[in-house]
Formats: structure tokens, C-alpha cells, sequence
């Protein structure tokens, strides 16, 4: 197992007449290689033993109107140091097709869809060439996110369907849910093949809530995107919100102050807690337990008037900005939430004795809706969900940003990759946050709360920041535009990578099922659609 | 059993714990009030997000809560539109989702009346403009009452809920 220097000692070795230029970027090595050295050299450092490269990102940058290219960045995390190395390749002029790497790496199955619909560049070789985020009603040729495509354009429909994917058989049927859900919840579609009950297939169709957010980043100055980056997953607002002030600030060059990375972090424990809390219940429910939920229901509104009257917002907004925080929480106050969370602590381990005591809840999340962990690597699937099935990844430990230098967060990790481990990384988490903010109220120093930004990054520049927000790894790429604004701003919530995974979760359990693995996923639709 | 009742003896009763939400910004027009004088004092609400960030919904799953218990006020949360009397919308209309809300407006049986809930549903918020965004609600179908707010807390839609009832009692009779 090795670092980023081998693993370039080990790429130089191999494929040194592909390798054009070697540089780093705010300290990640950056390796320019030939185009069509892609597949084999992100093969190589995926599959090398000592190695072991993750796809984290996948990226394509129009250039024009500065230069006429796309550059295309592959992000890896490499296993053992979980350090991250780049690869980036171009595409000149008026070339349009790129290699697909997804044959050998699973993970960027949906990263090279995304980048087809979204720019027009065809990922030859991708098993899977149908339309992903811009439905069948869309026209052709209309790819958003190339600099030609104004961010106002008001587009035609024209007649299409989505094939899905069929399964003849004696007594097979298809099931259709979606995209109106029966609970108050978001929009998807899922089409089940199933043989009586048990789930032969299942296959999404997602991408209902597409807003065009990455399109209307390019709209906004660097430091007044803010109020965007919160609204991209509204229960996510401080992770979303926290990777971009990252990344701006790693652009210009801001040192946050230290009481503000504290508070960073205590408002993202915060988020951490009352999502996990309200996850919890609704697993509970949906196994038809409603009592816990209810429990849970009331601790997590518990919760969020404390961040109510903390902030000002129950969802945290407005507390992140460009070089530190917005509001201040005095020493006081943060004394007073500190008791109010140690008095909700005991509260929620009686509800944990209380769910696990019921043996039909402990009959119904055991053993369902399994994840094994060699499926969870090739998917690439992180967070809870990967945590859950013993893929060892949390970036507070392994990237550390705001205060998580020097408070250690425990990282959570079980095996088995069923529902049950699911939930019980939630309640980990749960009480590992609230030691969390008891180590961030005791360390907290004194001092300013927020660093003013000066001057404007040069056009070009950009930087990459990762959070790990409540759900898994949320990663920013902002590239600096003419005058301080955005020329591309590439999100990716947890949820993209993590929602291919359900479809080899549910295969072989029963439809009935389908809620509560769904729910122990928990995965977002607005992160995912953008 | 018995942790369970001791647990909920010892909890007590939360509902009505949340601070007083002040009077709605969006007045209840009279033609509301008149679409809403059939359903009396109770409501069936179904749901619809066509694009939203999410805020809103957790805000109206909170409404379900002991906390707000929504409930008691005759308000039920429905699975199907064919069981609806009101259809709640949130997020501004993207064009994925524009079929499908103009199918649940049709497959809801009348009389109904919609409520826009969120900024986005009302004007789209900071959406306002995008490509994928086929503007606010009341584009594609008629909005009786409006619940501003991003997102708007869980008091403030018990709040708007409950100026609905009063101006239908008061409306004629």
C-alpha cells in the first residue's frame, strides 16, 4: 500500500510516453496524459494491489471562450493514505468522443453519463448510452453546461420515451413507482421486474428535479454564491455550503479564522445530528414501528429550534460564508446547547434499547437489503451506506477541514452491509457527534469569526474541496472566471455515487422491503439531480 | 412494555412546544375561501415536489410530528391524489417534473384547491430563470393559497392552515 509519490514513481514506469506533464495543484499531484492512455492508466491504478485508486470525481471543463478545449479531470483517492492524485486529459478542437473507463472502473458509470447529456462528449465504450439527466422530452444537440448554451434558454419538447430494460419470464411483471412518491417525498422513479415477490431487477430513473444549478453557479461572483450552494440540498445546507466556502477560499487564498472553523463544525455536527436522529425514526417506521418515530420526531425537532434560535434558520442557512462565519454563537450560548444535547443523549439511548427490544424490527432490518462490500468498492459508494459495509472512508479523518485537525473524530465501520448496520452507523455517529460538540465547546478559542476576502483569483484557477457532510463525501471543484466570478462550478453530493448502489441492494428481497432499505439509503434527489 | 410507558409518562405531552408563528403575509383571497367552503373545517392534503431542495418537505414531514401533530387540527395527509382534497406544491416547476403535475391536477377529483408552499412555488425563488425551470406554479395550474417562506417553518403553515379555516367559516354562510 502506498502514497501519491509511488504511485507516480509506479505510473512513470509504466506509461512514461503517455504521461505529458506532471504539476500540482494546492498540493495534489496532477498528472496530464494522452487521451487515449486514459482506460489503461486509470485500470492500472485501480486495480494495482499496492495501489488501489478510487474514482472520487470526474470532471470536464469548457474552456471556451478562452481556449477552444475540454479538459476532462479524474480525481483518485488512493487507498491506504487516502491521499488524492489527478489525471486530466484534453480534447481539442472539434473532437468529441473520449474512452470510457466505466468497463473497468464501475464508479464512473453515471459521472460519463452526466458529462454526454450536460456537454455532448461521448464516452465511447460506456455499456449504458441512454439519457440521464436530460429526460426523453428534451431536444437533441441542447447540452447545458457548454459555454454557447445561454442559461435562460427556454427549450422545446419534443416526443420521447425511456427504455427501460426488460425481463421476460413466466410471471414476471414490471412494478412502476414514481415519480410522485405515496409519503411526502421527493421525486423519483423506480421500476421494479419482479417474479411474485421477490425483486429480480430493479432500475431508476432519476434526475426529475434537475434545477440547472451547476449552469447558474456560472452566473454568480465567487463570493456571492453562497445562498446557491445552500439550496442545492436543502438538508444539507451546511455541508454544501461549507465545501464551497472551501474551495473559494483555498482559490483566494483566505485563512479562516480559528474560532470559525470551530463553529463550522460544530453547526455541521449539528446538521449530522438531527438528519441521523430523524433517519433513525424513519427506519423505525418503516417497518411499521411508529412508535421511535414518533420519539425521534419530537429530539429532532428538539433540534432544530435549537438551531433556530442558534441562527436564526432551523436548517443552519445563512451561517457559512466566503472566509469564515456569518454568526457568531457566543460562549454562553454554546455552553446552554451543549447541556440541552447532554440532556437528549440519555433520551436517545432509552429509544435505542426501546427499538432493538422489538423483535419484529429487529427480524425485519437484519439480513435485508445487503450491500456486500466487494459491489460497494466497485460502485465506489461512501458515507453511511459505505461505512456500513466496511468500505473505511470518512474525510474528517482523512482530509481534515475546519477544526477536524485537531478534534479526532471515531470512524464508524461495520461489516455486514444490511439495514441493521445501516442504522446502527447512524446511532453510532449520533453519539459520536454529540461528544464531538462536547470537544468543540471545551477547545473553542477566542477570536474574529470571519477573514474579509481581498482581490480576485486569477481567471483559470481552481481548487477542489471535500466535506464529509451527513450522508458521505460532498465534493466542490470552483475554477475562477473573468472579474471574481465562476467559469465552472462542478458539485457532487454524495448521493450521485451512493444511489446506483440501491439497485444491487434490493436484488433478491422482497418488494414490501423496498421502503426501508430505500429509507436506510436515504439518499437525496435534489443533491443527486442538481 | 413497561420501558415504553415509563418512557412516554416521563416525556409528557410536547405538542403546542414551538414558538408563535405571526400572522400569514400572504392574506387568504376571498375566491379561496369560497373553493375551500365544501371541505369545511378538515383538509386532505397530497403532496407534490416538483423540484424543490427538500426544506420544505422536511418541513411538512415535521408537521406529522408530536411537536405540531397536524392532525388535530382535521388535516390528513393523503398517499394517493384520488384521496385529495388540497394538493400542497413545493419547488419551482422544473421541466422534468411539468408533466407530471399537470397529470396529478387532472387526476385529482374536484373540488380541490392548491396551495404553493415555499418561495419557489411562488416565484422560483433562486431558481428564477434557469433552462430547467418552466417557472412558478401558478404557470400551469390555478393557486388558491400561497405560504411564503425558505422554507417556511412548520408554524407558519399551521398558521396559513389555520387562517384558511377561519376566512372559509367567515366567507357567507
Amino acid at each position: 500500500m502506498a502514497d501519491a509519490q509511488t504511485a507516480i514513481t509506479l505510473l512513470k514506469e509504466a506509461y512514461a510516453a503517455s504521461i505529458v506533464e506532471m504539476t500540482s495543484i494546492n498540493g495534489t499531484p496532477r498528472l496530464q496524459v494522452k487521451k487515449d492512455a486514459v482506460p489503461q492508466i486509470t485500470q492500472f491504478l485501480h486495480t494495482h494491489p499496492k495501489l488501489r485508486g478510487a474514482l472520487s470525481l470526474l470532471w470536464v471543463v469548457d474552456h471556451r471562450p478562452r481556449e477552444t478545449r475540454y479538459e476532462i479531470c479524474y480525481l483518485f483517492t488512493l487507498s491506504e493514505h487516502h491521499e488524492w492524485l489527478l489525471l486530466c486529459t484534453d480534447l481539442h478542437g472539434e473532437d468529441r468522443l473520449f474512452p470510457s473507463i466505466t468497463p473497468h472502473i464501475h464508479a464512473a458509470k453515471w459521472y460519463e453519463r452526466e458529462i454526454r447529456d450536460m456537454f455532448g462528449l461521448i464516452p465511447i465504450g460506456h455499456p449504458d448510452m441512454r439519457r440521464l439527466v436530460r429526460h426523453e422530452h428534451w431536444p437533441k444537440g441542447s447540452h447545458p453546461l457548454k459555454k454557447d448554451f445561454r442559461w435562460d434558454t427556454i427549450l422545446e419538447r419534443v416526443q420521447g420515451q425511456h427504455v427501460f430494460r426488460h425481463i421476460e419470464g413466466e410471471g414476471v411483471f414490471e412494478v412502476a413507482v414514481g415519480p410522485i412518491h405515496a409519503g411526502i417525498i421527493e421525486p423519483g422513479h423506480f421500476r421494479f421486474s419482479v417474479a411474485g415477490e421477490p425483486i429480480m431487477q430493479l432500475e431508476l430513473h432519476h434526475f426529475w428535479k434537475h434545477r440547472g444549478v451547476e449552469k447558474l453557479f456560472e452566473r454568480q461572483q465567487l463570493t456571492e454564491a453562497v445562498p446557491l450552494a445552500e439550496r442545492v440540498s436543502g438538508d444539507t445546507t451546511v455541508g454544501h455550503s461549507l465545501a464551497y466556502c472551501q474551495a473559494v477560499e483555498t482559490l483566494m487564498q483566505i485563512k479562516v479564522p480559528r474560532r470559525a472553523c470551530y463553529l463550522r463544525s460544530f453547526f455541521l455536527e449539528l446538521e449530522r445530528l438531527y438528519n441521523h436522529i430523524g433517519d433513525v425514526g424513519a427506519i423505525c417506521t418503516d417497518v411499521a414501528y411508529s412508535l421511535p418515530h414518533a420519539h425521534c420526531g419530537r429530539l429532532k425537532e428538539q433540534i432544530m429550534q435549537l438551531n433556530d434560535r442558534l441562527t436564526g434558520s432551523r436548517f443552519l442557512r445563512g451561517v457559512n460564508c466566503v472566509g469564515g462565519v456569518g454568526t457568531d454563537v457566543t460562549n454562553e450560548q454554546l455552553a446552554k446547547a451543549t447541556v440541552e444535547l447532554d440532556g437528549l443523549e440519555p433520551d436517545f439511548t432509552d429509544l435505542e434499547k426501546i427499538a432493538f427490544a422489538n423483535s419484529t424490527l429487529k427480524d425485519r432490518v437484519e439480513t435485508t437489503g445487503v450491500l456486500s462490500n466487494s459491489i460497494a468498492w466497485d460502485h465506489g459508494v461512501m458515507g453511511v451506506v459505505g461505512r456500513a459495509s466496511g468500505i473505511d472512508r470518512d474525510i474528517r479523518r482523512d482530509h481534515p477541514f475546519a477544526a477536524y485537525d485537531e478534534l479526532s473524530p471515531k470512524v464508524v465501520l461495520y461489516r455486514y452491509g444490511d439495514v441493521r448496520a445501516r442504522m446502527r452507523v447512524r446511532i453510532d455517529e449520533i453519539h459520536e457527534s454529540l461528544r464531538l460538540i462536547r470537544e468543540i465547546r471545551q477547545h473553542i478559542p477566542l477570536g474574529p469569526i470571519v477573514a474579509q476576502p481581498t482581490g480576485k483569483p486569477a481567471s483559470g484557477t481552481w481548487a477542489l474541496s471535500a466535506v464529509e457532510g451527513w450522508r458521505g463525501e460532498i465534493l466542490y471543484m470552483v475554477m475562477a472566471g473573468e472579474n471574481g466570478g465562476i467559469h465552472r462550478c462542478k458539485v457532487r453530493d454524495p448521493s450521485f455515487v451512493n444511489w446506483p448502489a440501491i439497485q444491487y441492494a434490493v436484488l433478491g428481497n422482497i418488494v414490501p422491503d423496498f421502503p426501508v432499505i430505500n429509507k436506510s439509503f436515504n439518499m437525496s434527489y435534489a443533491g443527486n439531480d442538481l | 412494555m413497561f420501558s415504553i410507558l415509563k418512557k412516554s409518562l416521563k416525556t409528557g405531552v410536547v405538542t403546542g412546544q414551538y414558538p408563535k408563528a405571526e400572522a400569514s403575509q400572504e392574506p387568504i383571497s376571498p375566491e379561496a375561501a369560497q373553493n375551500t367552503k365544501p371541505f369545511r373545517r378538515s383538509l386532505a392534503i397530497r403532496e407534490v415536489d416538483t423540484g424543490s431542495c427538500n426544506a420544505c418537505e422536511m418541513e411538512m414531514n415535521a408537521l406529522a410530528n408530536p411537536v405540531y401533530d397536524v392532525e388535530r387540527f382535521g388535516v390528513h395527509i393523503v398517499a394517493s391524489p384520488r384521496h385529495a382534497d388540497a394538493l400542497v406544491v413545493t419547488g419551482p416547476v422544473t421541466v422534468n417534473m411539468e408533466r407530471a403535475l399537470k397529470d396529478v391536477y387532472k387526476q385529482t377529483p374536484d373540488p380541490k384547491i392548491v396551495i404553493a408552499l415555499g418561495d419557489c412555488a411562488i416565484n422560483c425563488g433562486i431558481f428564477k430563470g434557469s433552462y430547467a425551470v418552466t417557472g412558478p406554479v401558478e404557470r400551469h395550474i390555478p393557486v388558491d393559497v400561497r405560504i411564503p417562506g425558505c422554507p417556511p417553518r412548520p408554524g407558519e403553515i399551521l398558521k396559513a392552515l389555520s387562517e384558511l379555516r377561519d376566512a372559509q367559516r367567515r366567507s357567507g354562510d
